[in-house]
């Protein structure tokens, strides 16, 4: 089934062969995983929210009205979520992210100079400090680089709000890496 | 005049930038955890042929919709009265009747009547095989046999509509008489013993959600 359309393991998966869900599975997880890691700033937590998400997917995949676009609809679950996890843990000590090397090793398309080694740890560790919501913003608008009209139509949030939220984002990580990142 | 757009344009430009760079090492690729598709298949497998049996979902669906109505507590005892009967007689023209009613009684009531508003919350369950079907939630004390959901006229179709308070409520279906069933579109809710249930909030503007 690895070849099979996203359309075609659903309707497979509503005629009882259950197993199909493991192609939806295998196909979209790492894409979700970038979303989660980056949103809540811990692996394990992000690991908690893929898996209650697929899961929430999988029950009600009668509600995915659209099974060709499944991976936006199971998008639209993980940001729920991430938010209704992000929303429990405000609370509790702020968590840094053990992804600091995979960010290091990443290198941004012709900004080699402008990034020190230790940039990318600082830049998660920023991220992490601002609300939710303008960590939710920030992070689909530069990150996963939706439209704020695609932002919009997937939290209900109007765009004039996602903007402001962007903005203030953009402000509060500028007044924090100011004198780290450089240019 | 001029200058000020050039400077917000400027200011937009720098924003751009900055955050173009900000986000490039985010944008990293990351892998989920080579356990994932192993725990989330153990528990599809597991709950998977009672959500979705074998042989085709045409005849075998299920599904359960719920749409609120509003209307005072008083209208409220008179529409649960009738609720049953009503209910019986057919599904999309039902909404239609109680909600123009609620709508004139929320015109001739006074707006500060709000807190105590009353929500018609209208349960649908669709299964084909299912012989009874009930409703049992915090509010009729999880009692079997107190709300039952009646065939409406679409084959496998049925429906109880049910006055509930504003606030946050846990119910699931019984199926014949055994098989406890949560809502798989709505929050769960798990007890100290991991007996799940579903949440549905309703409000007292005539707005809920699960």
């Amino acid at each position: 089934m690895t070849g099979s359309s996203d359309a075609e393991l659903i309707a497979s998966i509503l005629n009882g062969n259950v197993d199909s869900f493991s192609g939806l599975v295998r196909r979209h997880q790492d894409a979700c995983a970038r979303f989660a890691v980056r949103m809540l700033g811990s692996r394990v937590d992000a690991d908690d929210v893929l898996q209650s998400a697929f899961m929430r997917a999988f029950r009600g995949l009668r509600g995915c009205k659209d099974p060709d676009h499944f991976g936006g609809w199971l998008y639209q679950i993980v940001v729920n979520e991430c938010r209704t996890y992000a929303s429990r843990q405000r609370r509790r000590e702020q968590r840094f992210p053990s992804s600091a090397s995979a960010i290091e090793g990443a290198v941004a398309p012709g900004s080699e100079q402008d990034v020190d080694p230790d940039v990318g740890g600082h830049i998660e560790r920023a991220l992490s400090t601002l609300p939710t919501d303008q960590r939710e913003a920030f992070l689909l608008k530069h990150v996963e680089e939706l439209t704020y009209e695609e932002i919009s139509e997937m939290t209900g949030v109007s765009v004039s709000a996602l903007k402001m939220r962007v903005k203030r984002a953009c402000d509060a990580l500028r007044g924090q890496l100011d004198g780290v990142y450089h240019g | 005049m001029g200058e000020n757009f050039e400077m917000a344009d400027r200011e937009a430009a720098d924003d751009a930038a900055f955050a173009d760079r900000i986000a490039a090492p985010l944008r990293a690729p990351e892998r989920a955890h080579p356990s994932l598709e192993k725990r989330v298949m153990d528990r599809v497998r597991m709950e998977g042929p009672a959500l979705y049996p074998q042989g085709g979902d045409s005849h075998e669906s299920w599904w359960w919709t719920k749409r609120v109505f509003e209307f005072t507590p008083l209208t409220g005892l008179a529409v649960a009265a009738g609720v049953t009967a009503i209910v019986a007689l057919s599904g999309v023209a039902i909404g239609t009747r109680i909600g123009d009613r609620s709508k004139d009684v929320a015109r001739i009531t006074s707006p500060v009547a709000k807190p105590d508003t009353i929500q018609l919350v209208r349960f649908v369950f669709v299964d084909a095989k299912a012989s009874s079907v009930e409703l049992v939630g915090d509010f009729n004390e999880w009692t079997k046999g107190s709300t039952s959901l009646k065939l409406s006229g679409a084959p496998g179709v049925w429906v109880a509509a049910v006055p509930l308070q504003p606030g946050r409520h846990e119910y699931a279906f019984i199926v014949n008489g055994t098989r406890w069933v949560t809502d798989p579109l709505a929050v769960k809710s798990s007890d100290d013993f991991g007996t799940e249930s579903s949440v549905i909030r309703v409000a007292g503007s005539g707005k809920s959600e699960t």
